[in-house]
């Protein structure tokens, strides 16, 4: 079966800056990535690239064995580090954007994580607290029953309790053939449910290990590595 | 897809749009029956020209701020859409660049499009009361013959270039907003620079057609030895070519739009 996502001498650059730099990298179904790396070294642009935000420089990413666009688009679920939506949509209405334009997305499963949330779908997104959008932002994603759901700092900026949520709802709503790659600098909270790292540093892949394999052969957690490998 | 796009741009301004067009229309009524209808043109003094004159103004100035309200509406739909945040949803929907450019063409179109139509239904209804037609009928004969046609006439080929110019001002409109994003730390200052640029190019461009197809001397001619029909010749040869120059550079500037939505876009 084909990678999910792969890299092939994957480069882009901005200007004379490099943000990416003949990456190789692919990624398998069914498991639940961590894509980890300090500021500026390239995670958000190889996310960008995934999702046809960016055009590379040189090389070539594919998801699911095609290029980027409106086939890749059907498959991939994308949670960008940032409000999003349009704040003076209402909730129903943005459930409704949502189910018009994606086939996978799933109205109950999005009714299910609403109700379970209390969240009024009446409600203008703009009347919502900071926490609560981010929740209803990630409801979306994780309501589409995509093979790839890219998640770009889905923890940040929420306390530790909506964390917790988030997490819980990322494990329990995605298919076990699907795969979640998630950029975040909060690794110790999510370490407990990855399977798989990718450490990059300045647009080249520094690591790219399970979980598992990353305790046994270093004898550490992921956090304790981190710190160490890109301690400034 | 390109029909769901559609629906959610028209979708998006439809409330300010109708709630703005309402206010013309309210206003026109009001301004016909309230005050047109009572003027009385058969017994003229200097009350009555200047009350008409300030009216007028009044209603070209309201007419001008619903049409620009309009543009603002489809150039804010287009860049808050496209080129912030919003950007990351709609260019991760499963929809190819040509159909988000199409969308937006055609939404940008029918808007100003409707906005044309009801303008000039507006015009119609405030110039249509028995006393202003009576008093136009007593210098229809010497306008007609400054125009070298009827005034309905002259209205109408008004009406149909204006019509036509929706769409190639919706596309210049984009064009802007789409280099503007070239600059990633001066969006709209560039998007507000390619304007003067590209107007300033198009004038020169004007300047130059009106010279090349000999219009340009006659326009100083006219000032000397004006007939009727000249003015009226005059007018629309010049319409007619500045039209074919415009939808000539609005197919240059779609081929642009296109080019950098495929292969140019960053969003912040």
């Amino acid at each position: 079966m084909e990678p999910i996502l792969e890299c092939r001498d994957l480069t882009k650059k901005y200007g004379s800056n490099y943000a990416l730099y003949n990456l190789n990298l692919s990624l398998e179904r069914g498991q639940i990535v961590g894509l980890l790396g300090p500021n500026g070294s390239g995670k958000t642009t190889l996310i960008k690239l995934a999702n046809s935000l960016l055009r590379p420089t040189e090389g070539q990413i594919l998801i699911n064995g095609t290029e980027p666009g409106v086939e890749t688009k059907k498959i991939v679920s994308y949670l960008p580090d940032r409000n999003y939506l349009n704040r003076h949509m209402r909730v129903d209405e943005v459930i409704d954007y949502y189910n018009t334009f994606y086939d996978n997305f799933s109205m109950d499963r999005a009714a299910r994580m609403m109700d379970s949330l209390d969240i009024d779908r009446h409600a203008r997104l703009s009347s919502l607290s900071k926490g609560t959008l981010e929740k209803v932002q990630l409801i979306l994603v994780m309501s589409r029953e995509a093979q790839l759901y890219i998640l770009d700092e889905p923890i940040g900026g929420v306390d530790p309790a909506a964390r917790d949520y988030i997490l819980q709802t990322i494990l329990t709503n995605y298919d076990e053939n699907a795969t979640v790659l998630i950029s975040t600098h909060l690794i110790s909270d999510i370490e407990n449910v990855l399977d798989h790292v990718v450490f990059l540093q300045e647009g080249q892949l520094i690591l790219s290990s399970s979980v598992d394999e990353i305790r046994t052969q270093y004898g550490k957690s992921v956090d304790t590595l981190f710190r160490e490998v890109f301690k400034c | 897809m390109l029909g769901k796009l559609l629906k959610f741009d028209l979708k998006h301004g439809l409330k300010i749009f109708l709630l703005l067009h309402g206010i013309l229309i309210i206003i026109s009524l009001l301004g016909r029956f309230l005050f047109l209808d009572q003027l009385n043109f058969n017994e003229p003094d200097a009350a009555l020209v200047s009350s008409v004159a300030l009216f007028a103004s009044a209603i070209i100035f309201l007419f001008v701020a619903v049409c620009f309200c309009t543009w603002l509406l489809i150039a804010f739909r287009f860049y808050r859409n496209l080129f912030t945040g919003e950007g990351y949803l709609t260019w991760t929907l499963p929809a190819s660049s040509v159909q988000h450019l199409w969308s937006k063409i055609l939404s940008g179109s029918i808007l100003l499009l409707l906005d044309c139509i009801i303008e000039s239904a507006c015009i119609l209804l405030l110039v249509t009361g028995s006393n202003v037609t009576e008093a136009y009928s007593v210098i229809a004969s010497d306008v007609n013959s400054e125009l070298g046609m009827s005034l309905s006439t002259f209205a109408l080929i008004l009406f149909v270039i204006m019509l036509i110019s929706g769409p190639v001002s919706v596309i210049q409109t984009y064009f802007c907003i789409v280099i503007g994003q070239l600059f990633p730390a001066h969006r709209v200052l560039g998007a507000v620079a390619a304007y003067f640029i590209s107007s300033f190019v198009i004038q020169i461009l004007s300047f130059g057609l009106q010279i090349v197809t000999g219009l340009f001397p006659e326009y100083v001619l006219i000032g000397q030895t004006s007939t009727s029909d000249q003015v009226g010749t005059y007018l629309f040869t010049t319409m007619g070519y500045s039209t074919v120059m415009m939808i000539v550079i609005a197919v240059l500037q779609y081929l642009v739009i296109h080019y950098i939505m495929k292969k140019k876009i960053n969003l912040l």
